[in-house]
C-alpha cells in the first residue's frame, strides 16, 4: 500500500504538466529550496524533483516530458499511486529580507522554484520581488497568474516574441541591471543562461544564485555523482545544494555532467516508446 | 583426520563473469557434515576468541557434524543474528578461521561457509528460535539499518525495548543492500534476514533521514535513548585533477546503481543506467574494490586494479581477491594514479606513476612512494575510485550536541556513549569504515549499554 495518491494532474502545455501528490510527511516540512525524490514504482530510479507548493499534505510538482520516466508518469492517472515521494532533501534557502530580489526561470526549468522562493520572499516586509519567467512561445505559458500574484513586479518573454517581450529572460535582466538597484539574482533553468546571468551579475556587482539540477542517486550524500567544483572545492548538490554562488559554480563543468547518462537515457526512451506501441 | 577441506562448489568462471549470480554455490546438508566432522573440538578452541561476537564456533560445528542443524541454528543465533550473511561476508581468515588449529597441518575448518550453511537452511526450513519477549514500555531509536543497526535492535527487542529502525534508502540493510553486491551476497538473502527483524516486533521506518525530514531533536524527545549507526557512506575522493569528467565513479555510485538500483537489469527491468567503458581502471584494494572490479568485469570491460601498495598490504578478503582475480581482473601493484585526462568531457587517459615501498608507517603497512621518473600515461574510458569512505555529514552536520574524532567519526566513550547521555554510536559512523562482523560486534555491546542505561534510570 502506498501513500503517495495523485490528486491532480493537469497539462500546463503541451510539453508540462503540473502534478500533485499526496505527501503528508515531505509537505509538512518542505520549505522553498528545498526538493523531493521521487520513485514512480519499485524498480524506478531515484529522480530529485522540485516542489511549486507544499499545502495541506500534498505537494505540486511541475514536470517535462522527456525521458522514460517523465513519459512512463503520463501513464498514472489521479488516484493511482507513486511508490515513493521521499524528502525533504537538501538545504532551504533562508526567507528573509533581501531587499530587491529577481528570479529568473526559463523554457528548461525552473518555474517551480520561481513560484516557492517569491511566495516566500513576497510575505518578507522590505523586499521588493521581480519575477521574470521565458518560454518558447505564447501558447507554452503558464504560472503567470500565480506568478504575478506572488511578485511586485513581473515579465515574462517569449523566444518567438509572440507574448510579453521578445528574448530571453537575459535579455530582461540585463536591463534591471542597468536601470536599476538590483540586491541579488536568483535563477534555475538553461545552464549557459545562468552562466550568462552569473556573469552579468558579476559585472554589476550583484551576487547571484543559481539551483543545480546535477544527476543524483541516493541523493543524501553518498554516491557523489551530483558533485559540483564550487571555487575548485568539491560540494555535493544533494546535501550541499541545491542552491550555489552563482559566481562560484564552473557552469561548463555542470553541463558536461548533465550528459554522462544521455546515452542510456534515450535507450529506455525508444524501449519505452516501443512498448507502448506495441 | 582429513586435512583439506570438502571442496566450494562454485559457479564455473566462464559463466559466472556474465551473471550477477551467487559464486559459491552453498554446502549440501552431505558436505556440511563432512567438512564439521573435520573439527579437532580443541579443548581451548582459539576460533571463539578471535570472532568479534564471540559465535561459539566448537558448538556449532560439533552440532553440525551431528546432523543437529536445528541445535547449531540456535548457537549461532545467540551471538550472530544474521548467520547467512556474515558467514559469506566476515574475512575469516583473520579471524576464526586464521587460527584453526588444523591450519597448521592442513586447511582450517570453512567455519564462514558452514555458517551460512546453517542460516540459509533455517530459512528455507522455517525454523525460528524460540522467543520469550517480555515487554519492556521503554523506546529506543536506532539510527540506520546496517549490520550494527540490526544486532543492536534485535538485542534490544530481546530485552523487551520498543525499537524503531531510521533508514534513509528505501531499502532496510544499509551496506549490506547499496554496498555488497548480489553475487556475493544475495537480496533475497538480506530481505529474509531482516524479515527476522519484523518477526521480532521491530519497526522500520524507511525513506527517513534523520537530520533532514526527521529532526535530531525529535528523535530524542520521542525516545528513551538513541543509537546511531549512520555507517560510512560517504564517498572519499582522490582529490586529483579531472575527477568532474564523464567516466569517474566512486565506487560507492558505482555500486549503488548497480546493487541498490539493480542498473545491470537496465533498461528491460530497471529504470537506473550504469555507463561502462571497454577498459576500467578501479583504484583501491579492499574489498569494496574487489567488488567494483568484478561488477565492472560482468559489464563487459577489461578492469585494472591498480594499487599503490601490493598484494600483501591489500585488506580485501582473501576469498575476493582471488575471485577477482579468478575472473580476470587485473591486478597491479605499485601504481598511483595522478591525473585523470578527458577528452570531450569523458575520460580519455590515466597519468600513472610507479611506487616503491619505505618505511613501515603507522598502520605498520610499508608506506608507498613514488618513484622519480617513472610517470606512465594509459588509455582507460572509465575510473572508479574505491579509496574509502567517510562518515556521512549530512547527519553529523545536522545532529547538534554530538562531538566529532580525528576520523571524521562520532566521539564515544568505551560504552560507546557519545556525550549526550543516552546517545550511543557505533559501526562506521565512529570507525569510518571496518567490516560487517565488527559493526555486529559494536551494535551488541551498544545494547548492552542501552540496556544497562535504561535499567538503571528505573
Amino acid at each position: 500500500m502506498s501513500n503517495f495518491r495523485i490528486t491532480e494532474k493537469s497539462d500546463l502545455n503541451s510539453q508540462d504538466y503540473l502534478i500533485e501528490v499526496e505527501a503528508p510527511h515531505v509537505a509538512e516540512r518542505l520549505r522553498p529550496g528545498q526538493f523531493v525524490v521521487l520513485m514512480t514504482h519499485e524498480k524506478g530510479e531515484r529522480i530529485p524533483m522540485s516542489v511549486q507548493k507544499a499545502e495541506d499534505g500534498r505537494i505540486t510538482m511541475f514536470i517535462k516530458r522527456l525521458g522514460k520516466t517523465s513519459l512512463e508518469l503520463d501513464d498514472y492517472k489521479v488516484g493511482d499511486s507513486f511508490y515513493q515521494v521521499i524528502g525533504p532533501m537538501g538545504n532551504a534557502f533562508p526567507i528573509q529580507r533581501y531587499g530587491k530580489v529577481v528570479w529568473c526561470s526559463d523554457l528548461v526549468c525552473g518555474h517551480a522554484e520561481n513560484y516557492a522562493y517569491c511566495e516566500a520572499l513576497h510575505k518578507i516586509e522590505g523586499n521588493h520581488v521581480i519575477s521574470i519567467q521565458t518560454f518558447p512561445t505564447k501558447d507554452d505559458v503558464y504560472s503567470e497568474k500565480e506568478l504575478r500574484s506572488v511578485s511586485d513586479e513581473y515579465y515574462v518573454t517569449t523566444i518567438d516574441g509572440s507574448y510579453g517581450a521578445k528574448g530571453h529572460y537575459i535579455d530582461v535582466l540585463r536591463n534591471l541591471l542597468r536601470e536599476r538597484e538590483i540586491d541579488i539574482v536568483l535563477g534555475c533553468g538553461d545552464i549557459k543562461m545562468l552562466k550568462e546571468m552569473a556573469d552579468l551579475t558579476r559585472q554589476h556587482g550583484v551576487q547571484a544564485r543559481s539551483v543545480l539540477r546535477q544527476i543524483m542517486v541516493d541523493a543524501t550524500g553518498m554516491c557523489g555523482a551530483c558533485r559540483v567544483f564550487i571555487d575548485g572545492v568539491m560540494k555535493l548538490t544533494c546535501i550541499d545544494g541545491p542552491l550555489f554562488d552563482a559566481h562560484k559554480v564552473n557552469f561548463d563543468e555542470v553541463i558536461n555532467r548533465l550528459g554522462m547518462f544521455k546515452k542510456p537515457e534515450g535507450v529506455a526512451k525508444e524501449a519505452y516508446l516501443q512498448g507502448r506501441e506495441g | 583426520m582429513e586435512k583439506n577441506r570438502v571442496p566450494m562448489r562454485e559457479q564455473p568462471v566462464e559463466d559466472r563473469i556474465h551473471n550477477f549470480d551467487e559464486v559459491p554455490l552453498g554446502f549440501s546438508a552431505e558436505e556440511a557434515v563432512a567438512e564439521a566432522k573435520r573439527c579437532l573440538q580443541c579443548a581451548n578452541p582459539p576460533c571463539m576468541g578471535h570472532c568479534p561476537v564471540l559465535v561459539d564456533v566448537k558448538k556449532f560445528v560439533k552440532e553440525i557434524a551431528e546432523h543437529r542443524f536445528k541445535d547449531a541454528y540456535e548457537t549461532l543465533k545467540t551471538s550472530n543474528p544474521i548467520p547467512s550473511i556474515a558467514g559469506r561476508v566476515c574475512p575469516q581468515e583473520n579471524q576464526c578461521e586464521g587460527v584453526c588449529t588444523l591450519g597448521r597441518v592442513g586447511e582450517p575448518i570453512n567455519i564462514g561457509k558452514l555458517e551460512s550453511f546453517i542460516g540459509d537452511w533455517a530459512m528455507d526450513n522455517d525454523i525460528e528460535e524460540p522467543l520469550d519477549i517480555v515487554e519492556r514500555p521503554e523506546k529506543v531509536a536506532v539510527i540506520g539499518s546496517g549490520p550494527s543497526g540490526i544486532s543492536c535492535s534485535v538485542d534490544l527487542r530481546k530485552h523487551g525495548y520498543q525499537v524503531t529502525v531510521y533508514e534513509a534508502l528505501h531499502k532496510p540493510g544499509g551496506v549490506l543492500q547499496y554496498g555488497i553486491p548480489e553475487f556475493r551476497l544475495p537480496k533475497q538473502i538480506v530481505d529474509r534476514e531482516l524479515g527476522y527483524l519484523e518477526k521480532l516486533g521491530v519497526a522500520i521506518n524507511l525513506n527517513r533521514i534523520v537530520g533532514l525530514n526527521v529532526s535530531f531533536e525529535e528523535i530524542l524527545d520521542e525516545f528513551d535513548a538513541v543509537f546511531v549507526c549512520t555507517g560510512a557512506g560517504a564517498p572519499r575522493f582522490m582529490r586529483i585533477p579531472g575527477e568532474e569528467l564523464n567516466g569517474v565513479y566512486s565506487a560507492n555510485e558505482f555500486l549503488i546503481r548497480t546493487n541498490l538500483m539493480k542498473a545491470y537489469m537496465f533498461p528491460e527491468e530497471y529504470d537506473t543506467p550504469i555507463v561502462v567503458g571497454r577498459r576500467v581502471a578501479v583504484i583501491g584494494a579492499g574489498n569494496v574494490a574487489m567488488d567494483a572490479a568484478r561488477c565492472a568485469l560482468r559489464y563487459g570491460a577489461e578492469t585494472h586494479l591498480l594499487y599503490r601498495r601490493t598484494r600483501t598490504e591489500a585488506p580485501a578478503r582473501a576469498e575476493e581477491f582471488e575471485h577477482a582475480v579468478q575472473e580476470g581482473v587485473i591486478f597491479r601493484e605499485l601504481v598511483n594514479p595522478t591525473k585523470i585526462r578527458g577528452r570531450d568531457g569523458w575520460v580519455e587517459s590515466l597519468d600513472m606513476v610507479r611506487m616503491v615501498l619505505g618505511e613501515p608507517d603507522i598502520s605498520g603497512r610499508r608506506r608507498p612512494i613514488p618513484f622519480k621518473g617513472s610517470e606512465f600515461r594509459e588509455k582507460f574510458d572509465t575510473i572508479i575510485e574505491a579509496i574509502g569512505t567517510t562518515p556521512n555529514r549530512l547527519f553529523l552536520e545536522r545532529a547538534e550536541g554530538l562531538e566529532v574524532n580525528k576520523w571524521g567519526g562520532i566521539q564515544v566513550d568505551e560504552n560507546l556513549q557519545t556525550r549526550i547521555p543516552g546517545v550511543f554510536a557505533g559501526g562506521d559512523s565512529i570507525s569510518g569504515g571496518a567490516t560487517v562482523i565488527q559493526a555486529l560486534g559494536e551494535g551488541r555491546t551498544a545494547a548492552q549499554s542501552i540496556h544497562r542505561y535504561l535499567s538503571g534510570k528505573n
